[in-house]
């Protein structure tokens, strides 16, 4: 079986990417809705590694994939800690029951 | 190039790199300062707010000693900093000095008003001064490495910050809408950013202008599979700035988080995340143009970006108008207005690429359009500059009366003029100028970044429609403001309303007063800033 080519990571990649955008649309609850936001994030990584193989952008890709690993977690604990504080607050975490700030 | 050299060379450029970010330094320092007063229980002597204060003032006394020696020697261009990821150049420390001042101001409103308790004063300074280092990095970002990590730096504290009153129902709520919003347009600008580094090869922005170039040489017609990647990648960075900037698709978290959030943290938001998003998007659109008028075989595809981005604007300032009529609360009502003033600015970065771009066929020569672009930032700095005290102003009075009324509805500030004529008299001052009337300092803004979307007009028609519609907002704009302004100086005062007493002798009362004088001052006194903001954009297009 012949070696990976750069298409095969991307379309991997664009897979990733639009799985992780529908999951942020369509999820009712906020930790999906997070979850969407990881394969989004992960689609990107796999590109950035793909184009450091591959491309002039060398290391540069790898090491821009391993500052944004570090900053996904980051953000996933603020986050899992603002959905804590709504269930506390709502008693719920869907996304749609956050309806009372409304014009 | 072996092993030592290369550790050699490292700390050679980190050893000079590092006096020019100290302003940044001293907020790291403050912050970590502030970690250990909350764990040694020095915070019940020493207040929290005194601790970033002081650390404030000393990174806002570095920076200001930078600006100096930029006036001493107007022969430096720009420096990088750290191997290139960051740039130092006036314009970088134009809105350090901007943001640190403007942070000072609401670490002082916070102090005067009361958010946070001291409990939790350490952590709330924390996440605004680790806030205000994100913006930092944004405005002296020069890697797209940077441009992502420093958007995500300013935007996670800010989650916090809008939740940051937690026994609050609303305050959860526009927290967590905030953060999904927040992280997906995050997401969306990193998969943007893969694709033009995985194009180009680099992820530097200089070196991307070279390489964009090369590129064009290559890949010219939009039919081209490339350039549309290529154009699929700006947008989607384009994405993760028009959410900071709370421009038309992505302003959805904008009304609800201000609403949710203390008025200290609308106000903080509104303008300094603003500013920085404004500084990268200005970084970000020059890395691509090169800094060269006219000359680029992508030049179509920036124009169109430019066209793009004015009728974004256009759209966006129509609709934070036209929301704002209808709403009660006055911290909402501000959201909605801060999106229009969002539009107003973004008309100065697309009258720029427009002008920038258009096709160089008419005979206009490159010099004559460098200086169009220059006039434009520069009505884009004057803007911000007036916006910083305009906006702030509306949002520490937000926070005082709440202070006395418990309340944000617009309803309630009937009357307010025969309570606390200051009060009335500097909300008056401050949202004439937003609306942009002479002789208030937000005119002078409106007027310069008019002036530029009427030049850029010229060289493409899409541009009069985003100037008309500018126009005609300015004078929907005035109409809600006055309702405002109505309920506060003809209302009657209703029966049995609570006192609100903030007499000029108080903290409040001066605070308010010297945020309000310098929004007339730069109305009537335009040349130094305007002076100023000049030299700046001169010095962004010569580097």
């Amino acid at each position: 079986m012949p070696p990976a080519d750069l298409n095969a990571y991307l379309f991997i990649a664009g897979v990733l990417f639009v799985c992780g955008v529908v999951c942020m649309a369509t999820k009712r609850n906020a930790v999906g809705v997070l979850m969407g936001v990881e394969l989004v994030l992960n689609g990107a990584n796999l590109n950035f590694v793909a184009f450091a193989r591959f491309t002039p952008l060398g290391l540069d890709g790898q090491v821009i994939s391993l500052f944004v690993i570090v900053l996904a977690a980051a953000e996933a604990a603020i986050a899992l800690a603002i959905a804590l504080n709504f269930y506390n607050n709502h008693l719920t975490i869907d996304i749609d029951r956050a309806d009372e700030l409304k014009q | 190039m072996n092993f030592a050299e290369l550790i050699e060379r490292l700390t050679e450029n980190t050893q000079n790199s590092l006096p020019l970010f100290s302003p940044e330094l001293c907020l790291v320092v403050t912050i970590v300062a502030l970690l250990f007063v909350r764990l040694l229980g020095i915070d019940r002597h020493l207040p929290g707010s005194i601790v970033a204060i002081i650390g404030t003032v000393a990174g806002l006394a570095l920076a200001a000693l930078q600006w100096r020696d930029f006036h001493a020697d107007d022969t430096v261009t720009s420096v990088p900093l750290f191997t290139g990821l960051l740039v130092y150049d006036p314009f970088t420390v134009f809105f350090r000095v901007f943001l640190l001042l403007f942070l000072l101001f609401v670490e002082y409103l916070t102090m005067i008003s009361g958010i946070p308790d001291q409990e939790d004063a350490p952590d709330f300074y924390v996440l605004l001064l680790g806030s205000t280092l994100g913006m930092s990095l944004m405005v002296s970002a020069n890697h797209l490495l940077m441009v992502f990590l420093a958007v995500e730096m300013t935007s996670v504290p800010s989650y916090a910050m809008v939740g940051f009153l937690k026994g609050r129902r609303l305050s959860s709520e526009a927290s967590l809408k905030y953060v999904v919003y927040g992280a997906g347009a995050a997401g969306v600008m990193l998969y943007g950013i893969s694709l033009l580094a995985g194009l180009l090869g680099t992820a530097h922005l200089p070196a991307m202008g070279a390489a964009l170039v090369e590129f064009g040489r290559q890949h010219s017609s939009f039919g081209d599979p490339a350039v549309r990647t290529l154009a699929f990648g700006i947008l989607m960075v384009l994405v993760g700035v028009a959410f900071k900037l709370s421009a038309f698709p992505f302003h959805f978290w904008c009304p609800d988080a201000f609403e949710g959030a203390p008025a200290e943290v609308g106000g903080f938001l509104s303008v300094a995340s603003k500013g920085a998003a404004f500084a990268l998007l200005v970084r970000f659109c020059l890395a691509l143009v090169g800094k060269t008028a006219g000359d680029s075989p992508l030049s179509h595809l920036y124009l169109n970006v430019g066209v793009g981005l004015g009728v974004m604007a256009a759209v966006t300032t129509t609709f934070g108008n036209l929301a704002a009529y209808t709403q009660k609360n006055i911290k909402r009502l501000m959201a909605y207005s801060t999106i229009a003033h969002a539009g107003y600015m973004l008309m100065a970065v697309a009258a720029m690429m427009v002008i920038l771009n258009a096709p160089a066929g008419d005979g206009t020569l490159v010099t004559a359009r460098t200086a169009s672009a220059v006039s434009c930032i520069q009505g884009l700095l004057y803007y911000l500059v007036v916006y910083f005290f305009m906006n702030l102003s509306v949002f520490a009075i937000v926070a005082l009366v709440r202070n006395q009324t418990y309340s944000e509805e617009i309803a309630d500030y009937a009357g307010l003029v025969k309570q606390s004529p200051l009060l009335a008299v500097c909300l008056l001052v401050s949202m004439f100028s937003l609306v942009g009337m002479p002789p208030m300092g937000g005119f002078v803004g409106k007027f310069m970044v008019f002036y530029g979307v009427l030049e850029a007009a010229q060289l493409h028609p899409v541009m009069w429609v985003v100037f008309v519609v500018g126009l005609l907002n300015t004078a929907f704009s005035l109409f809600y403001y006055l309702r405002v302004l109505r309920n506060v100086f003809i209302s009657p005062l209703p029966e049995g309303a609570r006192p609100v007493d903030v007499p000029l002798a108080s903290d409040g009362g001066r605070y308010i007063l010297f945020l309000t004088l310098p929004v007339l001052v730069l109305g009537i006194f335009v040349d130094p800033i305007s002076g100023v903001a000049r030299d700046v954009a001169t010095w962004l297009f010569r580097g």
